[in-house]
């Protein structure tokens, strides 16, 4: 087989599957995992009042962050 | 406006009341009742900030009605709180409150939305499970005093998430522990796949540019093997050189950094083979053995937070006449408590005024409430159960029983099996020997004329082979599926450790009541002077919660299917005695031998048990003896678990008649009786001086001393919190046989891992003989790791046969 092909091959499986790992990695450490109820729960928490009251907050979180680079 | 006797339910708790006593309102033509000014004024805070949609949220369910007196919140600023609580990430300060109050989901979203509207609160998220609160906040826009008020304006309250900061380090550590075992388990699988072309390349020839690109694609994924699942290697073999010790660590890191540096040589000159895989295979694989202990040294019971949350934060002391709500840490001795019913005591002291009914089951286990009058001792912890009561505090809060005992025994928490210190000594050793050894090797090898590749790759294959891996999994596997199966029979080890500690104990140390026996009267005997009917007997029993009553309900029940229950006129419970009542003219009395003494009735029995006399219109007409039964089989447990070779001795606190009764029956010979809590832990103390291991089995706060001194504490069925809290092993079922099962269980799994170290160390003994002489390349080395590391599983899996056979 050509070898750019094989370079090809397990390159790209490897890179999407370390894509996986990352996106799980990130799931653990910023805590997507830690309350089971809450995720099931949330469902029950989406008019819309709540989804800009959510917005809000994380707009202002944002700010924040965004004055802590300067 | 109604008028009637009807119960309103209350438009924000929906708690029921008289109609009296509610205010009505009607607005925006809805009319609405309200039980006090409370809900009333949190019912239009919700309807200005636009939150009333929390109404349908709760539905119909129950809140508690709004209290608006709380303490001052001036606390929540000093400094000494924020010392303790607060900590400060770039300008912004972090906190975390449990909120009381919380009921549903509409609640947990309900605090939420009324903290996010606040300017100044960057994050506010709580937990619906354990209603914990994380607060980020800038404090130059709002003080957390205002944070907690606008909590309390909806009617909830927050304290400050105190206890065991111990369990969010362990689980910060199990959460980092598992990233890098993820990253491990992945980069080995991936490398497995590549590796096996490899092999295959090998045998069949493969050309240079394929293995190249084979190569650089192994180093990518071994590399944040090695460094970022293996980092606590690296470190613990840094901390060990410095102190001038080799440990394991050291040999795990030289055998695979030796092997990680010489691949990258060999990829890049192109002669010899590359060993990526054996790399992460041993790192992964052993990090896995140590990932199992972390997990496994996991709390199995969380009722630590179960105590302090249930001990309230507040109290109301009475001051010259006035009522005041204190912080309960602020209470001084001498200061005038009150309490009402339902509310859970905090701080010892002496009742003052109106006496009452206590709840001690927290404290003593006793079902029974008790009752006390002025100048009896109330203990914090239990619970005044029916009238509102006035007590001076004797102790501040700090040196209250529940907290006193609560210091103690955090302290005994934190006790290390001197296993693990041996087991680093000896791994000194051995590592520092392979080290010695694969230098010999090399050293060997080049003097006999062996290229320098060869005689490399040789020592290298000394070291990888002796790389403890399954040595590194004998321990934790065995425990793991230990816990495992002794929690599918009810025996929950708090930490592993503890097995090992069990199955060396030479001496059991028994509670009795609760622990031998049942812990409740059974009748035991039934004599009848005269015919009567039963019936009567069976309606004035039947009106007391007192177990001596309920143990007669039940064995009337057992003796007459048919029987029914009267109803009785001038029902009377006398304290302490017994009960009287009277039905169609007839009177009847029923209670114990003081009761009729004092009603100048004559009976007599000479008996050691409790006794329940029964007379019709002042005449004897039965009586009951009653006992409290041994538990079932604790009469061959007993001898089983003597036939284990261990010493049993019983302790109790009930007197020398009963005790050595029911020691005979059991089986047990050595029994102390009469024994306060004190007496008991110096009991323990004693036979530890004597070089032996104690195991002591109670329930009960009079069990709690001798149960932190002990080397295993178990926790029996109906236990207090605060056993459960002091215990390493907790029963859940109230049978005396898991006693033997728990033991037979440690020793079957210490007897495991025995085996597995022993196979380990023999392997890697043989495994390293073969591979001085030259016969082992790594890739074998790496193979033989895997095999011996499913050997040691495999013989793990055997400890479930053991309760297979029908126990």
């Amino acid at each position: 087989m050509d070898d750019n092909v094989i370079s090809a091959m397990i390159f790209v499986s490897i890179g999407l599957g370390s894509l996986g790992l990352f996106a799980f990695l990130w799931g653990l450490k910023s805590g997507q995992f830690d309350d089971s109820d809450k995720f099931l729960g949330g469902a029950l928490h989406d008019s819309e009042e709540d989804l800009n009251s959510a917005k809000k907050m994380t707009d202002r979180q944002d700010k924040i962050k965004k004055g802590k680079k300067k | 406006m109604q008028s009637s006797n009807k119960l309103h339910s209350c438009s924000h708790c929906h708690l029921e009341f008289d109609a009296k006593t509610m205010i009505f309102e009607s607005l925006e033509q809805k009319d609405y009742s309200f039980c006090c000014k409370g809900c009333q004024n949190v019912f239009h805070l919700l309807k200005d900030e636009g939150l009333d949609s929390f109404y349908e949220k709760v539905g119909s369910k129950k809140l508690h009605s709004v209290n608006n007196e709380h303490s001052s919140l001036s606390k929540f600023d000093q400094d000494g709180y924020a010392k303790k609580y607060i900590t400060t990430n770039d300008n912004l300060n972090e906190i975390s409150l449990i909120i009381e109050g919380i009921h549903c989901n509409a609640c947990v979203w309900l605090n939420e939305r009324i903290l996010h509207q606040c300017e100044g609160i960057i994050e506010a998220s709580i937990n619906y499970t354990n209603h914990k609160a994380k607060i980020m906040w800038n404090p130059k826009e709002i003080k957390l005093s205002q944070i907690v008020e606008k909590i309390q304006s909806i009617g909830y309250n927050a304290y400050a998430y105190d206890s065991n900061l111990q369990e969010e380090r362990v689980n910060k550590v199990r959460r980092d522990y598992y990233s890098r075992l993820l990253v491990g388990i992945f980069c080995t699988m991936n490398i497995m796949w590549i590796a096996i072309a490899q092999y295959a390349g090998f045998f069949t020839g493969m050309s240079q540019s394929i293995k190249d690109i084979l190569n650089l694609a192994e180093f990518i994924l071994a590399t944040p093997t090695l460094f970022y699942t293996g980092w606590f290697y690296f470190k613990g073999s840094f901390y060990g050189l410095k102190n001038r010790m080799i440990n394991m660590d050291f040999l795990i890191v030289s055998g695979t950094l030796s092997t990680y540096f010489y691949s990258i040589y060999v990829s890049l000159t192109g002669f010899g083979e590359v060993y990526f895989e054996s790399v992460t295979m041993i790192i992964t694989f052993i990090f896995a053995g140590k990932y199992l202990e972390v997990l496994s040294k996991k709390n199995a019971v969380d009722s630590l937070d179960g105590i302090s949350s249930s001990i309230p934060s507040e109290q109301t002391v009475i001051a010259n006449g006035h009522k005041k709500v204190v912080d309960t840490t602020m209470v001084q001795t001498g200061d005038i408590i009150e309490v009402r019913p339902g509310e859970k005591i905090a701080i010892d002291g002496v009742l003052y005024k109106h006496a009452g009914n206590f709840d001690e089951a927290s404290i003593s286990g006793e079902s029974i409430p008790i009752y006390k009058k002025t100048g009896d001792k109330i203990t914090s912890g239990t619970v005044c159960l029916d009238s509102v009561i006035q007590y001076r505090a004797s102790k501040d809060f700090a040196n209250s029983m529940i907290q006193s005992i609560t210091t103690l025994l955090e302290e005994s928490l934190t006790k290390k099996p001197k296993i693990e210190k041996m087991v680093n000594q000896i791994s000194g050793y051995f590592s520092l020997m392979v080290l010695l050894m694969a230098v010999l090797t090399f050293l060997g090898w080049k003097i006999l004329g062996v290229s320098f590749e060869d005689a490399f790759i040789i020592s290298i294959s000394v070291i990888i082979i002796a790389c403890p891996c399954a040595l590194g999994l004998a321990t934790p596997v065995a425990t793991l599926i230990g816990v495992s199966l002794g929690a599918k029979k009810g025996i929950l080890f708090k930490t592993s450790s503890h097995l090992e500690t069990m199955a060396k104990a030479t001496t059991i140390v028994l509670d009795k009541t609760g622990t031998i026996t049942n812990g409740k009267p059974d009748v035991i005997n039934f004599i009848k002077e005269n015919e009567f009917d039963l019936n009567l007997l069976y309606s004035l029993v039947k009106s007391s919660t007192h177990p001596i009553s309920k143990a007669i309900v039940d064995y009337l029940e057992s003796i007459d299917k048919n029987i029914k229950e009267y109803v009785l006129d001038d029902m009377k419970n006398i304290e302490a005695r017994g009960l009287k009542a009277s039905f169609n003219n007839v009177s009847l009395l029923g209670g114990n031998t003081e009761l009729f003494k004092e009603m100048n009735i004559d009976f007599k029995l000479d008996t050691s048990r409790s006794v329940f006399v029964f007379s019709i219109d002042n005449k004897i007409v039965c009586f009951f003896e009653l006992e409290d039964k041994l538990k079932t089989d604790a009469i061959i447990t007993i001898e089983n678990i003597k036939k284990l070779g261990l010493e049993i001795i019983m302790c109790t606190g009930d007197n020398s008649t009963v005790a050595n009764d029911t020691a005979k029956k059991v089986g047990i010979d050595t029994v102390y009786s009469a024994m306060l809590p004190k007496d008991k832990a110096n009991v323990v103390e004693n036979l530890q001086r004597d070089k032996k291991i104690v195991i002591t089995v109670g329930d009960g706060i009079n069990d709690a001393l001798a149960l932190s001194s002990s080397d295993i504490a178990i926790a029996m069925g109906n236990n207090t919190d605060l056993t459960v809290k002091v215990s390493d092993i907790i029963f859940i079922n109230n049978k005396i046989t898991t006693l033997y099962d728990a033991i037979v269980l440690s020793k079957t799994v210490f007897n495991t891992i025995k085996q597995n170290l022993f196979f380990s160390l023999i392997y890697n003994f043989v495994t390293i003989l073969f591979a001085v002489m030259g016969f082992v390349i790594p890739v074998i080395a790496a193979i033989s790791m895997s095999l011996s590391s499913l050997i040691v599983v495999g013989n793990s899996l055997r400890i479930k046969r053991i309760f297979k056979n029908g126990r």
